[in-house]
């Protein structure tokens, strides 16, 4: 069934088929159609969705019902990702599956808030206290806002972790012939929360290999749960053994990267002889796209890698792709941030940063252009 | 369960005492009524006998909120000044819970948008507010309830502030419960035992002695606290009592009532509208279309109707909108893509067709105008003045044919005269009704004990708002049909 969707709406079917039963968030462009498409879809499945009184306390009340059991999601734009900085740190800690959507908007502050940008990328991924990883993914369209989110959801339940998903106006807002079924039957399989068993002792942070992920335990439960903000061991209980700290660390950081590579989503589009790849995301990819249709029109060579996954970078997909090319251009919606990833991947290749912030999406020709593909 | 031994017996019944024996001593100072408080907290929940498993503990951060670690309860010790958010989502995902958060003053200075919002939703939580007027764990500094000249290590020659007055602040938000006392007062444990078993949203105020900086820095004692009440007219004793009903349940009996999950019941969502093609594009290649008008013209539900059209007619569509952040003011603009071919790129450099419905969307594209070729074809209000154009110009009295029905209708007239010169796509489609989407079942009972304020205004509010979203995708269909019709 094909339907004409916007990218925002998307989301909201995604994140209800996911399971997601919590949502709370605060009126923001271009985001706030995911708050008004949650309020309208989660009453039909029996789940809850408020407006919070502000950004900090929208991610407070979904950390609280994600630990009570609730699968759940927040969605705004850059200023509210500044306001959610510190408890993306306490999800992070915690262990909280919550998946947040980044309906980004041009420039820094208020920035121009009805119009689009890439510009919070390097911030998702840095933008909490501790620099532990975290997982971010970003769509090019209307289906992958729904494969996406789906694929989110997974990622957050799996590893207990806050998951981004890196959209943007020009995708959220963007409306587009779409079909949901095709998509769902591209989407993984709901990931049910594992629960812990009911009769044994619950330790809230338990693992033997760093990598491993704990089953959780409801509040309200069968187990008393502790969860704190505060440097903890597996039983949530305050840590200052410095091994048992580095232990901690160890945990919350390998259990994502350990899978990194199992859950690089990327196409790559290669052509035998290219000289050049192309190294493009989100909005950007459809223009990178269209770009290499010409080029290779034009009688020239170009490969393109389209990232889906931006963080953990996808080292490995990245570095076949650069196999056999001596030049990577990278476009981007802002002042050139996910090149210098590339960059630190390409070796003595020579690494162009097609970036552009001024509202305006980059066209194919101006990639074309400035990354001297033609 | 780890409920700890059995330390006394309450006046009701011998409950164990939620305090985990193994973890004592509590790490607070000699003298510091942290101590006093949480074994109040404990007679409090004592009295109501819950089993342990449904009690939550969220404390914030400060000397107060290493509380949590001594109740053999669930524990929720989270960010400092964000407890009351935690506590809130953890009531609305499972409002029978019972959910006391324990904070210091400074939580109710960084929290306060937290607190008052907490208190104006009646939310089910007890806040137990350990207010010793500075920070303390941090070494001493002023905070919200820091009365006027204390001395303390960031108001070295005494404070210029005046101090929140929490009673005074929440009243009229009419919560569950409000009281002030202090950790020496005989009432004390009576009142936290009151505040505990409030079924919304209370709040005790707790004036304690900070035995390490306040105290002997303003010379605070047992004697004076009393004496302090009284010089800054914030009197002890219960400020509040209510009857509102507890937000979470209350959000519960509104919003997922039977009727939600009968299928035909409140059409929350509007039905699915696939989009299945009933007509065949003679279309080959892709073609742009900007509309540029008025905010307040339905520009961007033109624009879903002609895209919506084009997918019916075997296209596909994308649509890029742009308005600046004004509502009803300003220029509102869409640009289309219809095409037989997977369309990658949405923007839309040179458009193939422009429609000009008003001096905003003039302005719009008034710079683009003279770039344009004579491709291009500009469907125009023909109230507007000269276009510096080489396009094709096609002026057509828009706004007129429009006020036959609504001047609102102008960019639906405009879509018409597109779709009938240009054939992009058969002009006229038909397709069966949407799926019925039944007016749900009112009036709704009134759900007992919700104050008069809410029956005044909520109640015919949300009635209306109701009957509106079931409608919406109905008067989208007529709109479409007299449109295109």
């Amino acid at each position: 069934m094909i339907e004409f969707l916007e990218g925002n709406d998307a989301v909201v079917r995604a994140a209800v088929e996911a399971g997601c039963r919590f949502f709370a968030g605060y009126p923001i462009t271009p985001a706030t159609s995911i708050l008004t498409g949650m309020m309208r879809a989660l009453p039909k499945v029996g789940g809850v969705a408020v407006q919070g009184e502000d950004e900090i306390a929208s991610i407070g009340l979904c950390i609280g019902a994600a630990m009570t059991g609730k699968v759940a999601m927040t969605a705004t734009s850059g200023p509210g990702m500044s306001l959610y900085s510190e408890n993306i740190g306490l999800a992070v800690m915690g262990e909280t599956p919550l998946v947040i959507v980044d309906v980004q908007r041009q420039g820094p502050a208020t920035g121009s808030a009805t119009k689009g940008a890439d510009g919070d990328i390097e911030f998702l991924r840095w933008g909490t206290s501790g620099g532990l990883p975290l997982f971010v993914l970003s769509p090019e369209n209307v289906r992958e806002c729904y494969t996406l989110t789906r694929e989110a959801f997974v990622l957050a339940e799996r590893y207990r972790t806050p998951v981004v998903l890196a959209s943007q106006k020009e995708v959220g807002l963007t409306r587009e012939a779409v079909d949901l079924q095709a998509a769902r039957d591209d989407s993984p399989s709901v990931f049910a929360r594992p629960l812990a068993d009911p009769e044994a002792p619950y330790l809230p942070h338990a693992f033997h290999d760093p990598a491993d992920v704990a089953p959780m335990s409801p509040i309200g439960g069968p187990h008393l749960v502790r969860y704190t903000t505060s440097m903890h061991d597996k039983r949530a209980l305050l840590a200052k053994d410095p091994a048992l700290i580095g232990e901690m660390m160890e945990h919350l950081a390998r259990k994502i990267l350990a899978h990194a590579e199992e859950h690089a989503l990327y196409d790559l589009d290669p052509q035998e002889g290219a000289d050049t790849l192309l190294v493009a995301y989100g909005v950007t990819a459809r223009a990178a796209r269209e770009a290499v249709v010409q080029v290779r029109a034009a009688g020239k060579k170009a490969a393109l890698l389209v990232l889906k996954t931006l963080f953990p970078v996808p080292e490995k997909a990245i570095g076949e792709a650069l196999a056999g090319v001596s030049r990577v251009v990278v476009p981007e919606m802002n002042l050139g941030q996910y090149v210098e990833e590339v960059r630190k991947l390409s070796g003595d290749r020579e690494v162009v940063s097609v970036a552009k912030m001024n509202t305006d999406l980059l066209s194919p020709e101006e990639i074309i252009a400035q990354g001297g593909l033609l | 369960m780890s409920q700890g031994t059995v330390e006394t017996c309450g006046p009701e019944a011998c409950v164990p005492s939620y305090i985990a024996e193994e973890t004592l001593p509590y790490p607070f100072c000699p003298g510091c009524g942290h101590t006093k408080i949480a074994s109040m907290i404990d007679e409090g929940l004592r009295a109501l006998a819950l089993p342990p498993e449904r009690v939550v503990v969220v404390t914030d951060i400060g000397c107060v909120g290493l509380t949590d670690r001594h109740f053999s309860t669930n524990a929720f010790h989270g960010l400092h000044g964000r407890s009351i958010t935690y506590a809130s989502g953890i009531k609305l995902a499972d409002p029978d819970l019972k959910v006391i958060v324990v904070m210091g003053d400074g939580g109710t200075g960084i929290g306060g948008a937290h607190l008052l919002a907490a208190a104006r939703r009646n939310i089910g939580l007890t806040v137990i507010v350990a207010n010793n007027f500075n920070y303390g764990m941090t070494g001493g500094q002023h905070s919200a309830t820091t009365p006027p000249g204390a001395i303390t290590s960031t108001t070295l020659l005494g404070n210029l502030e005046m101090p929140l007055d929490l009673m005074g602040t929440l009243k009229p938000a009419r919560p569950g419960f409000l009281a002030r006392t202090s950790v020496f007062a005989g009432d004390a444990v009576e009142l936290v035992t009151r505040a505990v078993a409030s079924d919304g949203f209370s709040l005790i105020d707790i004036w304690d002695l900070c035995v390490a900086y306040f105290a002997g820095q303003n010379t605070l004692t047992r004697d004076s606290i009393e004496q302090m009440m009284a010089d800054l007219e914030m009197p002890a004793g219960i400020h509040h009592e209510g009857t509102r009903p507890e937000y979470a349940r209350a959000w519960r009996d509104l919003y997922l009532p039977e009727e939600v999950a009968d299928e035909e019941g409140m059409c929350l969502l509007p039905p699915d509208k696939g989009l299945e093609p009933v007509a065949q594009s003679q279309l080959t290649g892709r073609t742009s279309i900007l509309i540029a008008g008025s905010a307040g013209q339905k520009i961007r539900s033109v624009a879903t109707l002609l895209g919506a059209g084009a997918i019916m007619s075997g296209l596909l569509a994308t649509q890029k909108d742009d308005y600046p952040i004004t509502v009803r003011t300003g220029h509102s603009a869409a640009e289309i893509i219809l095409s037989p071919e997977p369309i990658t790129y949405t923007g839309v450099g040179t458009p193939d067709i422009v429609l000009i419905l008003s001096e905003d969307g003039l302005a719009h594209v008034k710079k683009k105008l003279p770039e344009y070729p004579p491709a291009t074809r500009i469907y125009a209000e023909e109230g507007l003045g000269e276009l510096d154009t080489r396009a094709q110009m096609i002026r057509l009295p828009l706004l007129a044919k429009a006020k036959e029905v609504h001047r609102l209708a102008v960019g639906a007239v405009g879509l018409g005269a597109i779709l009938a010169r240009e054939g992009l796509y058969p002009p006229r489609l038909s397709w069966p009704p949407p799926a019925a989407c039944r007016r749900p079942r009112w009036p709704r009972p009134t759900p007992p004990g919700w104050s008069r304020a809410w029956s005044w205004g909520s109640g015919v509010a949300a009635r209306d708002v109701r009957w509106r979203l079931g409608r919406a995708p109905v008067l989208a269909r007529a709109t479409t049909v007299r449109v295109v019709g």
